[in-house]
């Protein structure tokens, strides 16, 4: 019998489980679905019901645990060396890379859908039990906004998991940035402007609030191209390219 | 079935390979024999396109590895046994392995049943096999194809003397199957009673290739083994 191409499909389903059958890969997903959901439950115990606000909170633990996830995807097969075995069977590298960014990515959009959803019966019971009106009005773009805006964080996980192929290096700078730019925001005017160009955390604030501007769209194609884009098209670059051993 | 084409590769400044030709033939065992660091696992990473050579070619077929369609279901490699991910079980990594291959699943436990891997010792995380399971683990892999051309980068290492036995058998059995079967290792006595044609090479050069009967000529395979790669130490010197 003939053999076929691998199609891309396949490489889909082999990455996607790949992401879930190790103990450490399992324990980071039920971690991210359960702090998600708690953080949904605690937050309708302990404010007014408003759905969106309630289904928000849950960016908090998946705005951290899914850019770890898409770190530890891209850079896993490195640090195990089994990069030898997958480029083997595989050795169009490119479409094994994008076949690894997709799943991260397409899980953030459960993870957001799943708060929204767990916020639902959370907003009812939390306006039964504080006994007032719950508000369930949202704007959908501030939904699609958010939503966004969570892909972009995964985004940026892969992108730096690929050009640094180092997981601890990649997590601290996904996970710090918030406090480096802070810092980098009170150094001066240069200091602010940077931040404001910079900081995806500040310039993706702009599609969650509403207030999406011309400038605000350009301030977020200029830090969305410095941080995701090019660390992903200079990672995947330089993998196509590398030595694999 | 597989050629080495003047093969050199320059490395940081290091020739690792310097014109390495030779071909393997369908339905034969080739021992790949050379001390540590003598460019064996640098030419089998050229060979299955994980490494690009400075000049030269090696080809699978007549074709570089990197253009066959689906080359995992024609060429079985097992390149390092070390490299899996300790956290998944032995049985995980052939499901992942015949997945991407398109293979049923049944082919994961047949492989299983090839090396003798228990069904019990393949769900255990490959974090705590020997490096011996590793080897029968990497050898399953390699097989789950039923490929018609076998590269294996020192897979007796960590092998018993059973282990050793009985990949001889399994090799010989799949070369006579018309298989071209193309084994690296550092020690002579792996590969001396398996293989029908012997490459030596030291220092990324070919010292010397023939059969085991032609190579132990005028005192032994080890001694022109020794001789060999001691003259090519010297004039590297």
């Amino acid at each position: 019998m003939t053999p076929t191409d691998i199609p891309f499909t396949r490489l889909l389903r082999v990455e996607t489980r790949k992401l879930f059958d190790t103990r450490s890969g399992l324990i980071l997903a039920v971690s991210a679905i359960g702090l998600a959901l708690a953080a949904v439950v605690a937050r309708g115990l302990t404010s007014e019901p408003r759905w969106f606000t309630l289904a928000g909170t849950a960016a908090i633990p998946l705005g951290t645990l899914l850019p770890v996830l898409a770190i530890l995807t891209v850079t896993s097969e490195w640090r195990h060396r089994t990069a030898l075995t997958t480029f083997a069977l595989e050795p169009r590298r490119g479409r094994v890379l994008a076949a690894k960014c997709l799943p991260p990515l397409t899980a953030t959009v459960a993870g957001c859908v799943l708060a929204l959803l767990a916020a639902l019966p959370m907003t009812a019971v939390a306006a039964a039990v504080h006994g007032v009106e719950a508000t369930w009005t949202v704007a959908p773009a501030q939904v699609l906004g958010w939503i966004a805006t969570m892909v972009l964080l995964t985004g940026q996980g892969l992108g730096m998991g690929l050009v640094l192929l180092n997981a601890p290096a990649a997590i601290v700078i996904c996970l710090a940035g918030t406090a480096l730019w802070s810092a980098v925001a009170r150094l001066g005017d240069m200091g602010a402007i940077l931040a404001d160009w910079l900081d995806l955390n500040r310039t993706t604030n702009p599609l969650m609030n509403g207030g999406f501007t011309g400038d605000a769209a350009l301030r977020l194609a200029v830090s969305v191209f410095v941080w995701i884009v090019v660390p992903m098209a200079a990672g995947m670059l330089r993998i196509s390219r590398k030595e694999i051993g | 079935m597989i050629e080495f084409h003047c093969v050199s590769k320059t490395y940081k400044g290091v020739k690792a390979l310097d014109e390495v030709s030779f071909t393997v033939e369908a339905g034969s065992v080739t021992g790949f024999l050379g001390p540590n660091g003598a460019g064996k696992s640098t030419a089998l990473r050229v060979l299955t396109g994980l490494s690009r050579p400075t000049s030269g070619s090696a080809t699978v077929f007549g074709l570089p590895y990197a253009e066959l369609v689906c080359p995992g279901r024609r060429v079985g490699t097992l390149l390092d046994a070390g490299a899996l991910h300790p956290g998944r079980s032995g049985r995980e990594v052939l499901t992942l392995g015949a997945m991407m291959l398109g293979l049923p699943r049944s082919r994961v436990g047949e492989s299983l049943e090839l090396v003798g891997l228990t069904g019990k010792e393949s769900r255990r995380a490959v974090g705590g096999y020997s490096l011996g399971m590793r080897q029968r683990l990497g050898i399953a892999h390699a097989l789950l194809g039923r490929p018609e051309a076998l590269v294996l980068d020192e897979p007796a290492n960590g092998l018993d003397p059973q282990g050793i036995q009985w990949m001889r058998g399994l090799l010989r059995s799949l070369a006579d199957s018309g298989c071209a079967v193309l084994l690296s290792s550092h020690l002579l006595h792996e590969v001396e009673q398996v293989a029908d044609q012997i490459v030596m090479i030291g220092r990324g050069r070919v010292l010397a290739r023939g059969s085991v009967a032609e190579l132990a000529r005028g005192g032994g395979l080890e001694r022109t083994f020794l001789e060999l790669t001691a003259q090519a130490d010297r004039s590297a010197a």
